[in-house]
């Protein structure tokens, strides 16, 4: 990978201060979709850790509209927004939905399902760190198999696999859905750009760091979300309708373990007696990765 | 009732702490107790509170505490952001901590303890420099305050923190040990966990308080200002900056060369900056692009990715493009004569620098031609005459006078210079002490007098010559034999690995046709028959290293042969040519050394240290200064030491991609009888700007954008001058642009950064 | 549920006589659910979240069909639940549309959250709830379902006819864009939904002189002004922003008579909060009603001439002070008799609730009577029990009719 040798915002559309831990993927998240997509956005959040960092009251982190709705709806909320906007000409201006991955894969998953069926003209955004780290780090269905929540009752870590978001997104066939990481800035922001000129419903999943939740060092939230690519942990890909591109084939073979082992949540699988949970995540990731190849390949 | 109030940052663990000292007291004296933290919204870092009221009796009050008795600080940065003393009860107390003196927090009505619970945290690896974790320790130091048993606060942190039991145990006795002022001044803390709420009979009538005629009414909340009247700065416990470190190019090099410098102004095609910016450190640009061994390259840190830059090729550019014409003499300033003795490039160098400086300098050289080794130990092919002319004729441009054929020793010229500057260096072969040594030439006489004499010591076409050493002067002697027309085979006593030759001319001379024979060391000669010379040979193996980390040859018993050659040449190093300093042996070393005659003299170049064109320029370089302050009557100190060098593990590889080396365009005639032209042709200068690209700007920025696409928190601008800089007032120290700073231009400090 | 389709011939065709007796009005035959819908097609509305509920179902359905035929300019979007239908009503209203759309029972329960949301923002919007219960399944007349929304901030009118359905729309449009304080209009299942009778539809004309179109708000957005809505608000300023809700609402109760009031003139046809039927000196008994009720009662008291009858038409803000005057001729012994079609889970139903908040200090003799709960059918017989009942042997809280 090279240094993009460029500062890449060149008008910044968050203002600074905004309650973030250190190292946190939702501002930078914000900072470059923002100076994406400008001010003539309007950002809907469900509840989750971005309802709180872009500002308690009188305060706000955007320079451009946030309506906060309920946790379930914000695809329905925006959907109202949008059909507002459309009334009144406003057609170009684009409705982002911001949210987590409780608020994406459990809780909002049916208006999400709703909103892209319906092919609404929204741009959805979900940071994917993996938990409900707004309540303190509670499992979700995004949790990957083997990380440590506080909501595990027997082992104190998951045992089950994260649902497939990207396949059930790719399901509805819509128009454009991506997964997108903050380590590759250059591929993440092409594909900002590339939803934010495609009409219809569009999804981005991006890794979100989460030094906490993560119990990782705020100073390598890049670096693990490098690895996590460089190790197809979380592959980069691209789905139009029901067509699958893959946008970045590593070309070393890094086990997953490197990842992994940067992060504390995954501190208990390097037991001996859980060195396995190792092995069958690398299987699991292989195997995923066979399987987007061959869609890919369709 | 005692009533506790806690400032900590989010994620220190106090609101655990209080919990778990309210288990404590709960457990003595069975009191009641009651511990809350006033929730925010705040983050890992932020200011939060925590509450703990303890009491004898149920505790009727469920809501912050507003007047406690005793504060506790976990953080001492805190009481600059946050009113951590509001409310104190007049002679409470407050515990903090902080590496300062209680005395420093003290005041009348308060009593203060300390306790340096962070650096005891950070010492047991409790939490991160970012964030320590400092719960246990402020436990420890709240039981002794309140004069807990060590027991029972170990059995509570057992119980109740789940991750690093022992550790955590450790700071809390370690605390419980080190808080400062905590002796017998705790009467009133004490006395208020005992006392019960003072009660009174109070009357409706004599409640008094101001009812508003109107309350303000949010009407419709407008979330619109912007976000960044939030300080988050205030969060930070760790500063990144932009501090520029050395890279290992430069610090390797003996000149002091700022090569990272030259190479990003060739990067830039400023060639005649780049010129400049390295003539302040070597007037031999051209030379040594040709003949330095690179120590740069050698160093340099990408060399752990494919290879280190080909400096020397961009050095040589520089230094062959450079215009002679604009050279201008150096102004005199100062009314001081100065003699070197010796043109090599110490001397000359000296000579520049000093000329430079605006004295009137004089070089002595005993040849009949100015260089030195230069001159006269390097073979044409690789470094041609015009070349090293040209270099010191910009020299004398500049105003240094140079007399050849003038051996003088200092003391003669003692009288005349108000300083002398010895730089003679190493012409006399070494001995290797074997029998029959004198049937061996000695390389480095060979050498000079072939380049000045043209005496090829009668070597013909077919002859064997054996060459002993595995330095550059045994490759360069092996390779002007080649040219002769003869057959040279050197014999080095270890393996190629050990070789101190220049590896480039080591390949250049194997693909040339030299031979080498490796682990062959030479046993005794004999005169065989009217010209042959037998030479016996013993095979070598490698033992342990010895002091210079190579390891040792050791003979094999047994081994032994003899072969007849023509010739035997030694190259096994060089010794000093003192003839300057007069008939008494002295030890010459770097600078000023006192002659017996009470002379005094500055030694600089072989003679005193180093044995390569570089480190005899940066000898030059430095006796200069020390002359110069010698004269000026100041005293001479060597420059202070550098902050870190760059070292691999500073460099963020992911950020550079795997890219060739540019190669010199080599020259191998078919037939090499007599051909003297030079080998190496150098590179072009779309070759040499290429190979810039390749540098990894070691500990400088280089405007990639890392710390400015990756922070998290827009903390990072570029200003008018479009230099970075990082906005304090809201950076968090969360670390990532020192992470990702893919050249180590970025550094992390535990002080505060001034904004 | 099947599918109806039963309004064939008795709708809008042009050119339809002018009624007689309102002028600029003409006059149909319809169900409740499609007066409602036609109160919202002459409101112009903007934006229209749809999911389908029984007994609600018809309302939008009716929308539908009205902007497919182009005779309501309105953006019509099926979403996937009654919790997206009001998150969509919330983000459109947000955009500065008018806001219109329909459940029912369970759709409001699931929507409750949603609900606090768009009052607490202050957003104005008009929705009909057409009143079942929850499970075990049923589908039948109950307010229980947005009787215990009462408390959710948002201003609450029940209808008795079809007709006043569609005219209290007109006017809780009105209010809600006056006060942002979001507004439901109930409806009963098939006692009203389903009923087909007459309605007086006035002019579009006669709508918009009434209805002007809407204006944006401090809580609507502009791309020019960008800013936040709803993010974290600290306890003390949740606390003010309460107080301003609390001094509007205070203020509703006054400003919907005036609104109704208006209409009255302007249509023809004058209502107000609450409804005071024979009520006098004389009066022995008082039946408060609520919905489609009251108008059986209506039936029966007229042969009752001890009997009056208190409707409450406006629920949220309670009518305290409308109540409070239209009881006020009774003599000391007169009885109160609530009639409630809502079980809550307490000993009183709601309206019995609400009326001894609104009635303290004074010492009337209330009794509740639960009476149709679940849809079970309240003929005049039932009020003619409940009448009984209350003047013999009562208790404090009846049952009439079970089993």
């Amino acid at each position: 990978m090279k240094p993009a040798l460029e500062f890449l915002i060149k008008d910044e559309k968050v203002y600074s201060g905004a309650l973030s831990c250190r190292g946190c993927g939702w501002s930078l998240l914000v900072r470059h979709l923002a100076s994406l997509l400008g001010e003539d956005t309007v950002y809907v959040a469900p509840a989750s850790c971005f309802s709180i960092i872009s500002g308690p009251f009188p305060l706000r982190e955007l320079k451009a509209n946030l309506v906060h709705t309920v946790f379930a709806a914000a695809p329905a909320t925006a959907t109202g927004v949008r059909a507002a906007l459309d009334r009144q000409g406003k057609k170009d201006t684009t409705v982002v939905i911001l949210a987590g991955d409780g608020g994406t894969f459990d809780i909002g998953l049916q208006a999400l399902s709703g909103a892209a069926a319906r092919n609404e003209n929204l741009l959805y955004i979900v940071n994917n760190n993996g938990a409900y780290m707004n309540t303190g780090i509670q499992t979700s269905t995004a949790t990957p198999y083997g990380a440590v929540t506080t909501t595990n009752p027997g082992s104190g870590f998951k045992r089950a696999w994260p649902k497939d978001l990207m396949g059930i997104v790719a399901a509805h066939n819509m128009p454009y859905a991506a997964t997108a990481s903050l380590a590759f800035l250059e591929d993440l922001r092409t594909k900002v750009e590339r939803a934010k000129n495609t009409r219809g419903f569009r999804l981005l999943m991006i890794d979100g760091p989460c030094p906490p939740g993560h119990k990782a060092d705020p100073a390598q939230s890049i670096q693990i979300g490098r690895l996590a690519v460089e190790t197809r942990l979380f592959p980069l890909f691209e789905v139009e309708r029901q067509h699958y591109t893959i946008n970045y084939r590593p070309e070393k073979n890094i086990p997953v373990e490197e990842c992994l082992k940067l992060q504390g949540r995954f501190k208990q699988l390097f037991k001996p007696e859980n060195r396995y949970m190792i092995e069958e995540v690398q299987a699991h990731t292989d195997q995923y990765w066979v399987r987007l190849e061959a869609m890919e390949g369709l | 009732m005692l009533e506790i109030r806690g400032h900590a940052r989010g994620g220190q663990g106090m609101v655990t702490a209080f919990e778990i000292l309210a288990k404590i007291f709960s457990k003595l004296g069975n009191f009641q107790v009651q511990a809350f933290p006033a929730f925010g919204v705040e983050r890992t870092g932020a200011p939060i509170q925590a509450f703990l009221r303890v009491a004898k009796k149920e505790i009727l009050n469920r809501s912050n505490i507003y007047h406690p008795h005793l504060i506790v600080v976990f953080d001492e940065s805190l009481i600059e952001q946050v009113p951590v003393f509001d409310g104190l009860q007049e002679n409470g107390a407050v515990l903090i901590n902080t590496e300062r003196p209680e005395t420093d927090f003290s005041a009348p009505g308060r009593t203060a303890y300390t306790v340096q619970a962070t650096r005891l945290s950070l010492e047991l690896g409790l939490g991160s420099k970012s964030l320590p974790i400092v719960n246990a320790a402020m436990i420890g130091a709240l039981a002794r305050i309140f004069e807990v048993s060590l027991d029972i606060v170990l059995a509570a942190i057992k119980e109740n923190v789940p991750a690093k039991p022992e550790a955590n145990m450790e700071a809390a006795a370690r605390a419980l040990r080190a808080v400062s002022g905590a002796n017998g001044r705790n009467q009133f803390l004490i006395g208020s966990l005992h006392a019960q709420p003072a009660r009174a009979t109070k009357t409706i009538e004599s409640l008094a308080f101001d009812i508003p005629a109107e309350i303000n009414g949010l009407e419709t909340p407008s979330w619109s200002d912007p976000m960044s009247k939030n300080k988050t700065g205030n969060w930070r416990l760790i500063t990144p900056s932009y501090e520029e470190r050395p890279a290992p190019c430069n610090t390797s090099c003996p000149a002091g060369t700022d090569v990272r410098g030259f190479v990003r102004l060739v990067s830039e095609k400023k060639f005649g900056q780049a010129y400049e910016l390295i003539s302040r450190y070597n007037p031999f640009p051209s030379v040594c692009g040709r003949v330095c061994p690179n120590f740069c390259e050698q160093n340099c840190n990408r060399n752990e990715l494919d290879r280190g830059l080909n400096i020397g090729a961009i050095e040589r550019f520089l230094g062959d493009q450079a215009a002679e014409e604009q050279v201008k003499p150096a102004p005199k300033r100062h009314k001081e004569q100065i003699a070197i003795i010796g043109s090599g490039p110490a001397g000359l160098t000296a000579a520049l620098r000093l000329c430079e400086k605006g004295y009137e300098t004089t070089v002595f050289e005993a040849l009949p031609q100015a260089g030195g080794m230069m001159r006269t130990g390097i073979p044409r092919f690789r470094l041609p005459d015009e070349v090293l002319d040209r270099e010191i004729r910009r020299i004398e441009a500049r105003g240094v006078k140079i007399k050849l054929s003038k051996k003088v020793a200092a003391e003669e010229l003692a009288g005349r210079f108000d300083a002398v500057i010895a730089a003679t260096g190493s012409h006399i072969g070494s001995p290797m002490r074997i029998e029959g040594e004198e049937f061996a030439r000695d390389g480095i006489n060979f050498l000079r007098e072939f380049k000045l004499d043209h005496d090829a010591d009668g070597l013909h076409r077919g002859q064997e010559v054996a060459i002993v050493g595995g330095g550059n002067t045994a490759i360069d002697v092996a390779r002007t034999v080649l040219r002769l027309g003869a057959r040279p085979t050197i014999y080095y006593r270890r393996t190629i690995r050990e070789m101190p030759a220049i590896p480039q001319e080591v390949k250049e001379a194997l693909l040339e046709g030299v031979k080498i024979e490796f682990l062959s060391a030479p046993v005794a000669l004999a005169p065989a028959g009217p010209t042959k010379v037998a030479l016996t040979l013993t095979e070598m193996q490698l033992g342990e290293p010895d002091e210079s980390g190579r390891r040792r040859p050791v003979p094999v018993a047994g081994s032994e042969r003899t072969i007849l050659v023509d010739r035997v040449i030694k190259a096994i190093g060089q010794r000093s040519d003192l003839f300057a300093l007069g008939e008494k042996p002295v030890d010459p070393k770097q600078g000023y050394i006192e002659l017996e005659s009470g002379a005094s003299v500055f030694c600089a170049g072989d003679m005193a240290w180093g044995g390569t064109v570089a480190e005899a320029i940066g000898s030059g370089n430095k006796v200069a200064e020390e002359v110069h302050a010698f004269l000026r009557g100041k005293p001479y100190r060597e420059a202070e030491s550098l902050p870190e060098v760059v070292l691999p593990k500073d460099i963020n590889y992911t950020y550079y991609l795997p890219m060739a080396r540019h190669y010199n365009k080599l020259h191998h005639p078919r037939r090499l009888d007599g051909d003297f032209s030079e080998v190496s042709r150098g590179m072009d200068e779309t070759e040499v700007v290429a190979e810039t690209a390749r540098c990894l700007h070691c500990g400088e920025c280089f405007n990639c954008g890392n710390c400015y696409n990756f922070c998290p928190d827009a903390a990072i601008h570029v200003d008018e001058e479009g230099r970075l800089r990082i906005d304090y007032d809201y950076c968090k120290g969360c670390g990532i642009c020192v992470q990702e700073c893919p050249c180590s231009a970025m550094q992390f400090q535990l002080t505060e950064a001034v904004s | 549920m099947k599918k109806e389709n039963n309004h064939n011939g008795l709708m809008l065709e042009e050119p339809y006589p002018e009624s007689p007796r309102y002028p600029r009005h003409v006059e149909v035959v319809m169900k409740g659910n499609y007066a409602a819908a036609e109160a919202a097609r002459l409101c112009r509305v903007g934006f229209i979240p749809a999911y389908p509920i029984t007994p609600q179902t018809t309302i939008v359905e009716r929308l539908s069909e009205l902007v497919a035929e182009g005779k309501l300019e309105a953006t019509y979007i099926n979403m996937d639940s009654e919790h997206s239908v009001f998150a969509a009503a919330m983000g459109a209203a947000i955009g500065g549309e008018r806001v219109f759309t329909a459940t029912a029972g369970q759709g409001l329960f699931y929507a409750h959250e949603v609900l606090q949301a768009i009052s607490h923002f202050r957003l104005p919007m008009v929705m009909c709830n057409v009143g079942r219960p929850s499970i075990p399944w049923n589908i039948w007349s109950d307010q229980s379902d947005s009787l215990s929304q009462r408390d959710t901030g948002w201003i609450q009118f029940y209808g008795e006819s079809s007709q006043e359905v569609l005219d209290t729309i007109i006017q809780a449009y009105v209010l809600t864009e006056k006060t942002r304080i979001p507004a439901m209009v109930v409806l009963d299942a098939f006692y009203q939904s389903h009923t087909s009778e007459n309605v007086w539809l006035p002019d579009q004309n006669l709508v918009d002189r009434f209805l002007p179109p809407i204006q944006p708000g401090e809580m609507s957005i502009d791309l020019k002004k960008p800013k936040s809505f709803g993010g974290l608000l600290p306890p003390e300023h949740y606390n003010r922003m309460n107080y301003s809700f609390w001094e509007t609402m205070n203020q509703v109760e006054a400003l919907a008579e005036e609104i109704a009031t208006d209409f009255g003139a302007h249509f023809g046809r004058p209502y107000s909060n609450v409804e005071a039927v024979n009520i006098g000196p004389k009066t022995r008994l008082v039946l408060v009603t609520i919905s489609s009720i009251t108008s059986t009662a209506r039936g029966v008291i007229r042969d009752y001439p001890e009997v009056g009858l208190l409707k409450l038409r406006l629920f949220r803000p309670f009518p305290r002070e409308a109540v409070q005057r239209a009881l006020a001729p009774l003599s000391k012994d007169a009885v109160i008799a609530i009639v409630e079609r809502n079980f809550l889970g307490d000993n009183e139903g709601a309206i019995m609730q609400e009326m001894k908040r609104a009635l303290y200090g004074s010492n009337y003799k209330m009794y509740g009577f639960f009476a149709g709960v679940g849809g079970k059918d309240v003929p005049p017989v039932t009020i003619e029990k409940i009448i009984h009942r209350a003047f013999h042997r009562p208790e404090e809280v009846n049952w009439v009719d079970v089993g």
